[in-house]
């Protein structure tokens, strides 16, 4: 019965302190492996965020210790509703980095209709400082005879 | 309570002696090359490895949360980070740092003239308290027969901890459901080991 409790959202505590003859172990070991897996979710989606952070809320923490049930119940809400942001930011920069990727396939097959255009490495999901621009060859005499190329710049700028 | 609910967590001890506190150049140079292989991705994806991620897991479990407060080994890792290497403090911290470092296992040194085994896990019980403050009842703590130690994860204070004047330490390692038991004794050998110099 508890069990199906859990689908209810918090509160299902209240119900066993109606019914305190109720098991509560099976309603607790069903909750607290539902956080811990969805701790791993949450674990692989900042891994997956990388080099990026993912700032998702903070629980609010005591001391270690026995949670009750309805603790459990919350934290594990808290825990999906941090997972469904999580995959929503992750979705969002994705999709931003294949307009990027997209954008620069149209810079390389034609580099005269996208003048002056810049793409960083990171808008487009991979390491480093590099950024791919469309510049005139040879200077002024480029821009005048509507020579353009895409050109990668180097990397990091050095330390100061 | 905590054992119904977490029958796999516990505490495993081992004792051993500390006749020179100095640090240990063997321990030091383990120290260098963990300290070595390490950047930041690496250190991100610590979380995602068995041990760890039982760690983090167990955290979120007992209500802490592991991004505020890192796990241990965790904590060892941006540490690391952020000194730009493993740098040597003294012979005990040494070693407990590099058995976390190797194994991912938290392990404490006490004093084992204060202690009075055996080491359990437990809540704490009503008027329980450590060094004069009051512990919150039901706060997960390490205790030894006769009173509470420290809280859960958070290093033991003197009088009860390993010092410069110990000489006979008592290693403990808190293993979380998830951790093996071969695991925790490869901490405490690997801390023993370094402490005394075997």
């Amino acid at each position: 019965m508890g069990v199906l409790l859990l689908d209810q959202g918090a509160g299902s505590d209240l119900l066993f302190d109606l019914e305190p003859d109720l098991d509560q172990s099976p309603a607790r070991r069903t909750l607290l492996s539902q956080i811990a897996q969805l701790e791993r979710s949450l674990s692989a989606a900042a891994c997956e965020a990388f080099p990026d952070r993912l700032d998702l809320e903070q629980v609010p923490a005591r001391g270690p210790r026995v949670q009750n049930l309805g603790e459990l119940e919350l934290l594990r809400d808290h825990l999906i509703g941090s997972l469904r942001e999580a995959r929503t930011t992750l979705a969002a920069r994705e999709s931003e980095r294949a307009a990027a990727r997209e954008l620069l396939e149209q810079m390389l097959l034609d580099p005269a209709k996208h003048r002056r255009v810049r793409i960083s490495q990171r808008d487009l999901g991979v390491g480093g400082c590099g950024v791919w621009s469309v510049m005139p060859r040879l200077g002024p005499m480029g821009r005048l005879m509507g020579w353009w190329r895409v050109k990668l710049s180097s990397g990091c700028p050095l330390a100061t | 309570m905590v054992e119904a609910e977490f029958p796999d967590l516990r505490a495993d001890w081992l004792g051993c002696a500390c006749a020179d506190h100095r640090c240990d150049r063997g321990v030091g140079e383990r120290l260098a090359l963990l300290a070595s292989r390490l950047n930041g991705r690496q250190a991100l994806e610590l979380r995602q490895q068995q041990v760890p991620a039982a760690y983090r897991s167990f955290f979120r479990q007992v209500g802490l949360d592991p991004d505020q407060q890192l796990t241990p080994i965790e904590q060892a890792v941006l540490g690391r980070l952020f000194s730009g290497g493993n740098l040597p403090q003294d012979r005990i911290s040494d070693a407990l740092l590099l058995a976390l470092l190797e194994t991912s296992v938290p392990v404490f040194a006490f004093d084992a003239k204060s202690i009075s085994p055996p080491i359990e896990i437990r809540g704490a019980g009503l008027d329980e308290g450590i060094g004069g403050v009051a512990l919150e009842p039901g706060a997960l703590i390490l205790a030894d027969s006769q009173r509470p130690l420290c809280q859960l994860f958070s290093p033991p204070q003197p009088p009860l901890a390993a010092g410069a004047a110990s000489d006979q330490l008592l290693l403990v390692a808190i293993l979380v459901p998830g951790v093996s038991a071969i695991v925790g004794d490869e901490a405490l050998t690997i801390a023993a080991e370094a402490i005394s110099g075997g």
